[in-house]
Formats: structure tokens, sequence, C-alpha cells
């Protein structure tokens, strides 16, 4: 059962929805902290632009992406009910993540290496 | 109505509202700046989806959030304080989002 596709996409949608519940109450809070002044919040922003902050955004960018994926391939096999088809759609979503990681990751990186 | 159906409906909504959050955003990177969102928030159209998307994403995250924490035997001997706890959170985080967006 732990081998499975099914199980392991289980184990992925949950790991990464309970990941971003707590990144989006953050969000909310730090978004709503900082607006007393445009200074304010460009400081804020300045400040999550730092090396730290920049890995973890495309491992947020990665949760995303994964999600939203995996939800869609939930939502289709269910619809279509084409229940036969949720393991080859597991690996598109798998290579359709990656590769949206990768486009929007890279740009990132490349960010935080060349300065700011 | 069951968690399942709020869970289908809401991540329809979000496929949407996080596209848009994406490419209005975040596309071209690295360009966020006070007075780029201050701009667009000028227009209440806007203001009106932010606030239908920060809805719908605190609905699909906490009602997740529900499902995975009563999944857990010994958690779910407290559904109902669970679910309290998730509802105040949910109310208190829609209200200062959404004051967020209004008073932008």
């Amino acid at each position: 059962m732990y081998k499975t596709t099914g199980f392991l996409s289980f184990a992925l949608r949950r790991f990464t929805g309970v990941a971003l519940v707590m990144y989006l109450l953050l969000h909310i809070w730090v978004i709503g902290s900082s607006l007393d002044s445009p200074e304010a919040f460009n400081e804020r922003l300045n400040f999550l632009q730092s090396d730290l902050f920049k890995v973890l955004e495309i491992a947020l960018l990665a949760a995303v992406i994964y999600h939203a994926f995996d939800g869609v391939r939930l939502l289709l096999v269910n619809w279509f009910k084409i229940t036969e088809k949720r393991k080859n759609l597991f690996y598109s979503v798998m290579v359709i993540s990656a590769l949206l990681v990768i486009a929007g990751g890279v740009p990132i990186l490349l960010f935080m290496l060349e300065g700011k | 109505m069951r968690i399942f159906q709020i869970q289908r409906i809401t991540a329809v909504a979000l496929l949407v509202f996080m596209t848009i959050h994406m490419i209005v955003v975040h596309y071209p990177p690295f360009h966020i700046d006070f007075s780029i969102i201050a701009e667009r928030m000028t227009n209440p159209v806007w203001k009106v989806i932010e606030i239908l998307f920060l809805f719908s994403v605190l609905l699909h995250g906490l009602a997740g959030a529900y499902v995975v924490l009563t999944d857990y035997k010994q958690v779910s001997r407290y559904q109902k304080i669970v679910a309290g706890v998730i509802i105040v959170i949910g109310i208190a985080a829609f209200a200062w989002g959404s004051l967020t967006v209004i008073s932008w």
C-alpha cells in the first residue's frame, strides 16, 4: 500500500495542503500588518527577499503547483469516471509540476544569485 | 453541505483565482511594489476579486485542515472543539484579510 502512486499522491496532497494552510494564515497576517505606509510595506518586502526566503519561495511554488495539478487530476478522474487513467495522470502531474517549478524557480534562483 | 463538495467547488474557484493571482502579482517576477498594488486596488472590481479569493482559499484550506486533523483517532474525539477553533480562526482571518483589502 505504501508504495502505490495512490498513497504517494495522498501523502503529498496532505503534506502540501497542511504546509499551504499554515503559509496562508501567515501570509494574511504579514500583508495586513504591514500597510501603515508604503515604506513599511516595501521594507518588509525587502526583508522577505533575503536568500532564505527565496529558497522557501521555491518550496512554496512547488507545493502550490503540485497541490493544484493533483487537484485537477482528482477532479478529472471523478467527473469523467476514468479511474483506470489515474496512475498515468499522476505521472503527468509530476512531469507538469516539475517543468513549471523549474520555469518559475530558475528566475527566483537567478534573482537570488545575481543580487537585488 | 458535505466537506467533499465544499472542497470540489472551492478547488475550481481557486484554480481561477490562483492563476489570476500568479499572473497579476508575480509576473513579471520581482516587481512587487506598494505603488503597483495600490494602483490596481483603486479598482473596486479587484477588491471584490481579492475578497472572493480570500473567502474560497480560507474555506478550502481550513476545511482541509479539519479533515486532516479529525482523521487522527485521538483528535476525532474532540471533533466539535476542533471545528469550533477552526471556525473562529476562519472568521478572524477573513475579517482581518477583508479589512486589509478594503483599506488598501
